[in-house]
């Protein structure tokens, strides 16, 4: 019995909910509303109003992926460790947020960080100013890094928990100490790791939208947020679908590079 | 070629994982350009012992020194000591030539000497042209010899092997064998080496340390181990044996199954129960009449050089090597001489 029909169901899916709908993008894209060609809507997407709001998207997610390297990092180095194997619940508390909605956890932010929020009557309650921290960069980074932090843990937690103990060994007998141990085996060979972790923060972070939008009070349009208010609100399809079409195009010129990086594709994320 | 110094010495060493100990008080030196070979079945404590010269582990008890000082503290970067892992443990993220040079390059060696000595390492281990390749590309046995001559290139004071032959087939192993014991007499560097292949430890070794439940069973040159195994469990870890309970009469007596033979064992208690070792090699197949057993040939194997038969007798079942085959049936008389009948001590009395 042939086995390849166990995919069809899955490729039935993908042709319905995947291929057709960039076909409809790109057919929108590159039309204009009388339906005639027209490159008209993606020559727009180079005003400058827009590719400031594209320079702030991929400004803010590289900030925000370089955040989650350098808390990720550490905190998945730990973990893999071997004095940490007894107890999991720290573990665990790291893995908690992607259990529950993006959405509700960026509604649980806003009321942390809201002007009468809880830290803030946390801070007056102490006799403290109150600061402001909703509708600033900072706070939409934050809550970028929160969302986005457990997808940089897991795979580096992975690349150096599969990690031969007798590799480290063997440098360490080669005469290498703790510090250089770290930096010429240790790093180089959880990269396929860190690849992962950084085309699985960089990509959603680039597109995201809702917590620009929640937690910078709309001062902070991203990418997808310009998206999002192409088809809901101004209705429209044909601008909307050019900035999607770039977007596409910078994300797969992103993989190609991460990928280059990593040419066993032994991080394999995507 | 041995010097007669003790270069590195085990004193009470003791260590215990959980409730398993993995060794029991190991008194142990070994001399400088020594071939010493740590030999036992898997979980007899070896590979512990290897682990603790190399300083991966540590001794719960007792004292480990290298040219008589204590190196408890040391850690494995610090020791004059290298290793070939068992399953050779080869950075996957750099070729060949920077497998071999990490150790060099840690030392802030100047570039051409480093590739000057990686070249004469490669040469060594017969690996020239193959710098430029990842090691994940080579097979087993070239694996083997990048890993070999990583260490080596340290120029080493110990050079630790853990197993290092185990994954390669038995052609290879015989070849590496033979080849790892000449480097080693052209180094002049002090091999410690693990395994539990006998004959591997038999052909490679000055020295040869079997080893059992943590304890060590025999320290003696390979001849000596195979002709004077000390107790039960040496003669029947090292090559093939017959083992007997029996009664040591007198010096130069014993008696199996109610016979008496004579021996050449002395300094035994009078009628002390002990084990009688003889090997198959060393029964001979004489006519019915003439031999001090009789028995009958029960089964056959032809092993190349020689058979290997198993004769049954009235109390035993003898296993015989011999190059002459008698066929299934057959009526034999079997001899041993004096020299060939070991006489140990039954294990746990002395």
């Amino acid at each position: 019995m042939k086995r390849s029909w166990f995919a069809y169901p899955y490729s039935l899916w993908m042709v319905i909910f995947t291929i057709a709908p960039m076909i409809f993008v790109v057919y929108f894209a590159l039309t204009d509303t009388s339906g005639a060609l027209s490159l008209s809507n993606m020559a727009a997407v180079g005003q400058e109003t827009y590719l400031k709001i594209l320079w702030r998207s991929l400004y803010l997610a590289l900030i925000c992926t370089v955040i989650c390297l350098l808390l990720g990092y550490p905190a998945a180095y730990f973990l893999a460790s071997k004095d940490f194997n007894k107890n999991q619940t720290l573990f665990v508390l790291i893995l908690l947020p992607m259990w529950m909605n993006f959405l509700l956890r960026t509604y649980a932010m806003m009321s942390l960080m809201e002007n009468q929020g809880i830290i803030n009557t946390l801070l007056k309650a102490m006799g403290l100013e109150p600061v402001r921290m909703i509708g600033t960069e900072g706070a939409v980074l934050v809550g970028m890094v929160y969302n986005f932090l457990p997808f940089m843990v897991l795979p580096v937690h992975t690349s150096l928990k599969k990690m031969d103990q007798r590799v480290i060994e063997a440098a360490e007998d080669l005469g290498a100490n703790p510090a250089q141990v770290f930096r010429r085996v240790t790093l180089p060979l959880s990269m396929p790791g860190v690849i992962s972790g950084v085309t699985m923060v960089f990509m959603p972070a680039v597109t995201t939208f809702a917590i620009s939008r929640l937690l910078g009070s709309g001062n902070f349009m991203m990418f997808g947020d310009l998206i999002d208010k192409q088809f809901l609100e101004l209705n429209n399809w044909h601008f909307g679908s050019s900035l999607s079409l770039i977007m596409m195009a910078l994300i797969i010129i992103s993989i190609s590079l991460l990928n280059k990086a990593d040419p066993k594709g032994e991080g394999s994320a995507i | 070629m041995i010097e007669d110094t003790h270069l590195i010495e085990l004193k009470g060493v003791s260590r215990t994982f959980g409730t398993t100990q993995a060794l029991k008080d190991i008194n142990l030196y070994i001399r400088k350009r020594e071939f010493v070979t740590l030999l036992g079945p898997s979980g007899c404590g070896k590979t512990t012992m290897l682990r603790i010269i190399g300083g991966f582990e540590y001794a719960d008890e007792g004292q480990v020194l290298f040219e008589g000082k204590d190196i408890a503290n040391v850690p494995p970067y610090k020791r004059r000591i290298n290793t070939v892992f068992q399953k050779y443990a080869l950075f996957t993220h750099l070729n060949v030539y920077d497998n071999i040079a990490f150790g060099l390059t840690l030392k802030k060696m100047p570039k051409d000497e480093i590739a000057r000595r990686v070249g004469r390492m490669l040469r060594l281990v017969k690996m020239e042209g193959y710098e430029k390749r990842g090691v994940d590309s080579l097979s087993g046995g070239q694996q083997q010899r990048i890993a070999i001559a990583r260490a080596l290139v340290n120029e080493p004071e110990v050079l630790l092997l853990d197993e290092p032959l185990g994954a390669l087939d038995l052609k290879l192993r015989r070849e590496m064998q033979l080849e790892l014991k000449s480097m080693q007499q052209q180094l002049g560097i002090t091999f410690i080496y693990v395994t539990h292949d006998q004959e591997e430890a038999l052909t490679m070794s000055d020295t040869v340390v079997v080893m059992n439940h943590g304890c060590i069973q025999q320290i003696g040159d390979p001849k000596r181990i195979y002709d004077e195994p000390k107790n039960a469990f040496v003669a029947d870890f090292i090559g093939e044996s017959n083992i007997i309970s029996g009664v040591m009469i007198r010096d130069e007596l014993c008696e199996m199954f109610g016979q008496e033979f004579p021996c050449v064992d002395e300094g035994f208690a009078p009628n002390e129960p002990v084990d009688i070792v003889v090997r198959p090699e060393d029964v001979m197949v004489v006519g019915e009449d003439v031999g001090q057993l009789t028995g009958e040939v029960a089964s056959v194997i032809f092993k190349g050089v020689h058979y290997e038969m198993m004769i049954r007798t009235e109390a035993f079942a003898w296993k015989v090597h011999s190059t002459t085959m008698q066929p299934v049936g057959t009526r034999v008389g079997l001899t041993i001489v004096p020299f060939n009948i070991h006489i140990m001590h039954k294990a746990g009395g002395q």
